[in-house]
């Protein structure tokens, strides 16, 4: 009986529920939407972060982060390999060695790093081959050809073709130098990385830089992301302990705090906007009920206890909580897996000013702003609403039941 | 001789109107007009040692011209230096290049030198106030500070020199923050006329307990005539072979 009054309430007064229904939902919507919007570009840069060029998972020599010289590299790669084979979980693996050179045209010279890769590899643990914008990738049988970082190659004055000699210090600190010829460029919208790094065929590299099976780098990425604090405990215990296993969330700790702390302040403006939401419903809530005191008089005058006032009060938020939720939530699901699919796009901001934002704090510019389709996460939103839509009408109900049936019907 | 009188100097020509003598004494001790040495340089690191033979001209602190007679596959790099601007010739690639000032603080031909040892880069008397900080019967101690905002790679530099023939004995670099990096043992003093030389210079980078790099004089001859072409750019190609 409460569920048909309840029902017919919210019947006859079409516009109030209609009003209160639309308000409701778009709270939903944009609470749910905001949330994934916020976790998609958190999320999407420290993975763009992460895949650019770091990578989810590495090995060194335990003193080279401190003291990176090369008294403190991989010595024994080829053992280094055997333990990553034997090791469940890792997908892909790829050896760096990373030195710093002085490049030099017939213009200029200009200082960079100077990286050993293997091309295949390498392919499968960063965005390094993807990133080429001009000429080609390095493959396994190159020597001599670079893969220069698009701003430095602006720097140098070269392009695809060109002829770029180096200088730099073997892996024995005996002398290196050669000459060059530029392969591909590549810009990963890493400003700085692009503007100081280039690459070059791992094999070629141990031959000019006496570097055989030594490295300053093993790049690993996990077949599940989510297990990767095992899969970096299992590699450690499986190596010697002068090599050291991190993953990113030590390497790039300092990003996945920033944008933690950024989480925070995403949740406090969330929060504030979770309080005016529920003041506003509760406003209407609280006019809605009150503009039924005589009418709720006279239900207490013809008998109705208030148990059964608060029961159909409460069918009624729940009905229409439901409702809107259902409506917000799906409109907002339907959004966000758009969205996440077809990322909101920046450049109408201009690109540039985008990139010199980012450029700013030595970030991966990105010009898409992703949502993340979590629906679990969605649905907890949705429960929260709900709650939030019958926590507005709990003050009303209390108020109402305060007044006798006298009092109610004879309410002004 | 080039990289002791330029370590050296890099230190002595520091200091303020307190210290003048002192540092004239050195440099006429350790310098001359003109000057040709053969040097062997030992770099140690954890991994091994590795030997480089150079022979080097100089014509005062200003210009000076080295050139790599070993290891064999290093051989004929040439480096010229005028002032504070550095050059080098690599046969292999066949190019000239000048050192910018970004690469300054790298390593040496892989010693313990940087690129700023050699050229001197930042730019020393101008750039230190020295003062002695103390005396006892048999050497000073010379303690140099970077003048404000000079544009200096170190954050002081303290040096001691023998006070009979003003040859110098240490010298303790420090960075920024105070902490020590490298310390510059000169020994092995030898008369070459009216010089008295330290013929052997070690230096021990502070935070690598075991890299040094162990300079050599095998052969030094002062005030010789070395012709102007060979402190040229065309001289590092030409003199290469």
């Amino acid at each position: 009986m409460l569920l048909k009054m309840a029902v017919r309430e919210l019947l006859t007064h079409k516009k109030r529920s209609l009003i209160t229904l639309l308000l409701s939902a778009f709270s939903t919507a944009l609470f749910i939407f905001a949330n994934a919007i916020n976790d998609g570009s958190h999320n999407q840069l420290i993975r763009s972060s992460v895949e650019v060029y770091p990578g989810y998972m590495q090995i060194t020599n335990r003193e080279f982060e401190d003291n990176p010289s090369f008294d403190h590299l991989i010595f024994d790669v080829a053992e280094v390999k055997t333990v990553l084979n034997r090791v469940e979980g890792i997908k892909s693996h790829a050896v760096r060695f990373e030195s710093f050179a002085l490049y030099s045209t017939d213009e200029q010279s200009i200082g960079g790093m100077f990286t050993a890769i293997e091309p295949e590899n390498e392919a499968e643990v960063s965005r390094l081959k993807s990133s080429l914008i001009e000429g080609e990738y390095l493959s396994e049988k190159d020597a001599n050809a670079l893969y220069l970082g698009a701003e430095l190659a602006k720097r140098l004055k070269v392009t695809v073709g060109d002829k770029v000699s180096f200088i730099s210090t073997g892996a024995d600190y005996s002398f290196a130098a050669d000459n060059l010829v530029i392969k591909g460029l590549f810009k990963t919208k890493l400003y700085e990385f692009d503007n100081s790094t280039a690459f070059v065929n791992k094999a070629y590299f141990d031959t000019v830089m006496r570097s055989e099976n030594i490295a300053t780098h093993i790049i690993m990425t996990p077949n599940e992301i989510e297990e990767i604090d095992r899969v970096t405990d299992d590699l450690q215990n499986a190596l010697n302990d002068t090599l050291e296993v991190k993953n990113y969330k030590t390497t790039m700790k300092d990003l996945i705090m920033a944008m933690e702390i950024d989480e925070i302040f995403g949740y406090i403006t969330l929060g504030i906007f979770f309080v005016v939401i529920f003041f506003v419903i509760s406003i209407f809530a609280f006019l809605s009920v009150y503009a039924r005191i005589r009418q709720i008089g006279v239900l207490r005058a013809i008998g109705t206890t208030p148990a059964q006032i608060v029961g159909m009060l409460l069918i009624e938020a729940l009905i229409l909580g439901i409702l809107s939720v259902g409506i917000g939530g799906g409109a907002s699901a339907y959004a966000t897996d758009h969205y996440e699919k077809h990322p909101i796009s920046l450049s109408s901001w201009g690109e540039v000013e985008v990139e010199e934002y980012f450029k700013q704090y030595n970030m991966v510019a990105e010009v898409t702003m992703p949502t993340e389709f979590n629906p679990p996460k969605i649905m907890l939103e949705m429960l929260m609403m709900l709650l939030l839509n019958l926590l507005t009408v709990i003050y009303p109900i209390v108020m109402i039941n305060r007044f006798t049936p006298t009092e109610a019907i004879r309410y002004v | 001789m080039r990289i002791f009188t330029l370590l050296l100097t890099f230190t002595l020509q520091l200091l303020a109107i307190t210290a003048d003598e002192i540092i004239k004494k050195v440099e006429h001790n350790i310098q001359s007009d003109s000057g040709y040495s053969k040097i062997t340089m030992i770099v140690t690191t954890a991994r091994g040692e590795r030997t480089m033979k150079m022979e080097s001209w100089n014509r005062g602190n200003e210009k000076s011209f080295i050139k790599v007679l070993y290891p064999k596959q290093d051989r004929g790099i040439t480096f010229l230096k005028i002032d504070t601007t550095m050059w080098q010739y690599v046969p292999k690639i066949e190019k000239i290049i000048k050192i910018p000032s970004s690469m300054m603080m790298q390593s040496w031909m892989g010693s313990d030198f940087t690129n700023d040892d050699m050229a001197k880069e930042s730019s020393i008397v101008k750039d230190y106030n020295a003062v002695i900080s103390a005396e006892d019967e048999t050497e000073y101690t010379l303690s140099l500070l970077p003048k404000e905002d000079a544009p200096v790679v170190w954050g002081k530099i303290v040096m001691k020199i023998e006070k009979e023939d003003y040859v110098p004995l240490q010298a303790v670099y420090f960075d920024e923050d105070g902490i020590e990096q490298r310390v510059l043992y000169y020994s092995e003093v030898k008369v070459f006329g009216t010089h008295h030389l330290p013929t052997r210079m070690t230096l021990i980078p502070s935070n690598k307990e075991k890299n040094k790099t162990v300079v050599i004089m095998d052969e030094v001859d002062f005030d010789i005539v070395i012709d102007d072409s060979r402190f040229s750019k065309s001289a590092l190609k030409r003199y290469s072979r």
